[in-house]
């Protein structure tokens, strides 16, 4: 009882502090927020349509040959590229250009005319296909140059079978113009039907959904980032109350305390649950706000708890081996920030737990932070009790010694 | 019983070369009895109390509080005790009603019965009415109060107050020796610690005067005023500055202690008044100076003080 006095006491201490109650409520709500925004609630990084206008001044070589600017053209405006490309026609190449001058397009693709009769005739006519793009933006112009590239690399490819097809005819005998450019045709129209009916090129997503749980929501961004965020301001929320002890030291009242007969074990319990306790309501605060504010699905609710708690017990006891080393407030709020910036660099907490892989996610083991993020990787992802296993025992292992060694320095201390 | 028994107590700080802060001191309490330590700052009254509260553990030497051992039984002694000390040590953002709650709490006592008794305290350090206001909103007087209250939540038979008039006003320093009284004469035994020879001579039973770690002197005001023996004081005034002639009266035989002048105020102890006094005016003729009041008087603890360790008590 006396112990949960001096934690309830700590605690509406700290939860009188305005500042410190920004620092642990508002500015990772704040960050996840405006990252969330950044990227949209879809469950990578996504970017907004690029706005492309069209121009295809190609006629097309003749009935029955494919034109190339309509074959490009129809690449740009398919249904697959539609939340890629927001694609509108010009009818001129200068009002193309305008348009890109003005603001109102990303990217100008100006087909030439001849185009057509230039990847099908004997190479001695040329045609450009020019892309003209914002000169501030680069990923959507790239990815209008990639869709133009690819479709006259097929036409080219298309060509390459005419005149293949052809060269083969007459190796085998035949002479007829007339013979060898009907192979041509009917090679080159082959090719492209291929082309346009044929399987995709494929994308092969690699995904760090954990084996089993494909069929999981895939967390977005925001969630992703307000989880590094969350456990980084943890820390500091636990140094908060910690550093009460440094705080009573000074102000005389950890001494009245001590000529009680309250147990000096009593007063430091009285003192380790308020640190834990402020921090547990500061992750399960940031968990739902998360959830209505950034649309947010944790995943399932028992190992997200556990990994809470965890998370508590572990910033509780950083909090308080930090304090405990230091010999007034001051030092302890120095020493606390850089330590807590340091681990959180190491750990990943701001890139977001999509974007760890290979030496990092080894590297990053070596925190405790390291891990319990590793651990909300795999929750967030779909995984369930044995994906935390490891991370949880790793975290309660250095929450133990990290719980000691505060406990050594404070009753070498004040004994 | 005694209260307190204190033998031969030893604390050093950062040893082997940092300072004695106590030094082989000794002295007794009996049970109902107001004991004033008394001497300047840096004394040792501090660190003194400090181990009688079991805030520090000696280097060597024994005391006991209620019979029980301050080294091996501290939980004991913390219950029998209530300390104030010198510094307020309340919480501020707590209104004074909830300090008092609190530190009723680390008693031992809870419910109804510590809020029947916070209301009692309360009544005692005549705060009833801003009970509910935050300590921070309080002046020093009532802050102080406060931090006696917090120490007598629990009824202690002994309470140590640790230089509790320090830097407040007249009225509630007044407030406070009254109290003290009240407490005592109600059976609470006191310690109580100052370096005011006017607080240790009204309150006090039995004073013990320490001097850098030692206890030089313990008794009854009369037992230490009788150690300057059957000397008289004479507080002198000169229309001049005095050290030139200070420095020769201490040369004269039958002056055992002259003070520091002040402003052309000093006084002497001497064995014969009527047979000093000549010398005296004639001493002052040969200088160049005239004494424009005498006056004799009984010696008193400062004067003690100064016969023990040729110092001013506020020195």
């Amino acid at each position: 009882m006396r112990a949960l006095s001096i934690a309830w006491k700590d605690i509406r201490h700290v939860y009188r502090n305005v500042a410190g109650l920004a620092m642990m409520l508002v500015a990772p709500l704040l960050l996840a927020s405006a990252l969330g925004a950044a990227f949209g609630s879809g469950d990578n990084f996504v970017i907004a349509a690029v706005k492309t206008v069209v121009v295809d001044q190609d006629a097309g070589a003749g009935a029955g040959m494919p034109a190339a600017g309509a074959a490009l053209t129809g690449a740009l405006t398919s249904p697959d590229m539609a939340d890629l490309l927001r694609v509108t026609k010009a009818a001129t190449p200068e009002a193309a250009r305008a348009a890109v001058d003005a603001g109102e397009a990303d990217v100008a693709v100006i087909i030439p005319p001849g185009l057509t009769a230039a990847l099908m005739g004997d190479g001695s006519a040329a045609a450009e296909v020019q892309v003209y793009k914002d000169p501030a933006l680069s990923v959507g112009p790239a990815i209008v140059t990639a869709v133009v590239d690819s479709v006259v690399q097929s036409l080219d490819g298309a060509r390459a079978a005419a005149l293949t097809s052809a060269q083969l005819a007459a190796s085998l005998g035949v002479t007829d113009p007339a013979a060898l450019s009907e192979v041509a045709t009917k090679a080159a129209e082959a090719f492209a039907h291929r082309v346009e009916t044929g399987a995709p090129v494929a994308l092969e997503e690699r995904s760090p959904v954990t084996p089993g749980a494909e069929a999981a929501k895939r967390p977005n961004v925001a969630s992703q980032v307000l989880i590094g965020m969350m456990v980084f301001f943890m820390l500091f929320g636990a140094a908060t109350p910690a550093r009460s002890i440094l705080d009573e030291h000074r102000q005389g009242t950890l001494s009245r305390l001590f000529t009680t007969p309250t147990p000096r074990s009593t007063i430091l319990g009285g003192k380790y649950v308020s640190v834990f306790v402020v921090v547990l309501v500061q992750s399960i605060i940031l968990l739902l706000a998360g959830w209505f504010l950034l649309g947010a699905e944790w995943g399932e609710w028992g190992p997200v708890i556990v990994l809470a708690l965890c998370g508590a017990l572990i910033a509780a006891s950083l909090g308080l081996v930090t304090v405990s080393f230091a010999k007034t407030p001051g030092q302890a709020g120095a020493a606390s920030a850089a330590i807590f910036v340091f681990l959180g660099l190491i750990s990943g907490n701001f890139v977001g737990t999509a974007n760890i892989g290979g030496t990092f996610a080894t590297v990053r083991r070596i925190s405790p932070l390291g891990w319990l993020l590793e651990g909300w990787g795999n929750v967030l992802y779909g995984g369930s009790w044995a994906s935390i296993a490891l991370p949880v025992g790793a975290v309660l292992a250095y929450a133990l010694v990290f719980f000691a060694v505060a406990t050594y320095f404070f009753r070498r201390r004040y004994a | 019983m005694e209260a307190i028994v204190v033998e031969r107590l030893r604390k050093q700080f950062d040893p082997p070369k940092g300072p004695v802060a106590v030094d082989g001191v000794s002295f007794q309490i009996a049970e109902g009895e107001i004991f004033s330590l008394l001497g300047p700052n840096g004394a040792g009254k501090t660190t003194t109390i400090s181990i009688l509260s079991c805030l520090l553990r000696p280097d060597g030497g024994e005391a006991t509080v209620g019979g029980f051992s301050v080294t091996r039984e501290p939980e004991k002694v913390k219950g029998l005790i209530g300390v104030v000390p010198q510094d307020i040590a309340l919480y501020e953002d707590l209104s004074g009603r909830e300090n008092l709650l609190f530190w009723g709490r680390m008693y031992g006592m809870n419910g109804a019965a510590l809020d029947k008794r916070v209301d009692e305290v309360l009544e005692l350090i005549g705060l009833v009415d801003r009970q509910k206001d935050r300590v921070d909103k309080y002046s020093g007087g009532m802050k102080r109060r406060v931090n006696i209250g917090a120490a007598l939540l629990h009824k202690p038979r002994l309470l140590y107050l640790d230089e509790p008039t320090v830097g407040i006003d007249p009225q509630s320093r007044r407030s406070i020796l009254d109290g003290v009284k009240d407490l005592n004469a109600a059976g609470v035994t006191v310690l109580y610690t100052t370096h005011y020879m006017e607080e240790a001579q009204e309150l006090s039973n039995r004073i013990g005067i320490m001097d850098r770690g030692a206890m030089i002197a313990v008794g009854t005001q009369d037992e230490l005023v009788r150690l300057v023996g059957e000397r008289t004081r004479v507080d002198l005034a000169l229309d001049r500055e005095a050290s030139v002639l200070a420095a020769e009266w201490r040369a004269l035989p039958g002056i055992s202690t002259v003070s520091e002048p002040d402003d052309g105020r000093l006084w002497l102890l001497v064995e014969d008044a009527n047979t000093l006094m000549p010398r005296l005016f004639d001493g002052a003729r040969a200088a160049g100076a005239r004494i424009t009041e005498i006056s004799l008087a009984e010696p008193n603890l400062e004067m003690v003080f100064l016969h023990l360790t040729g110092r001013a008590l506020r020195d």
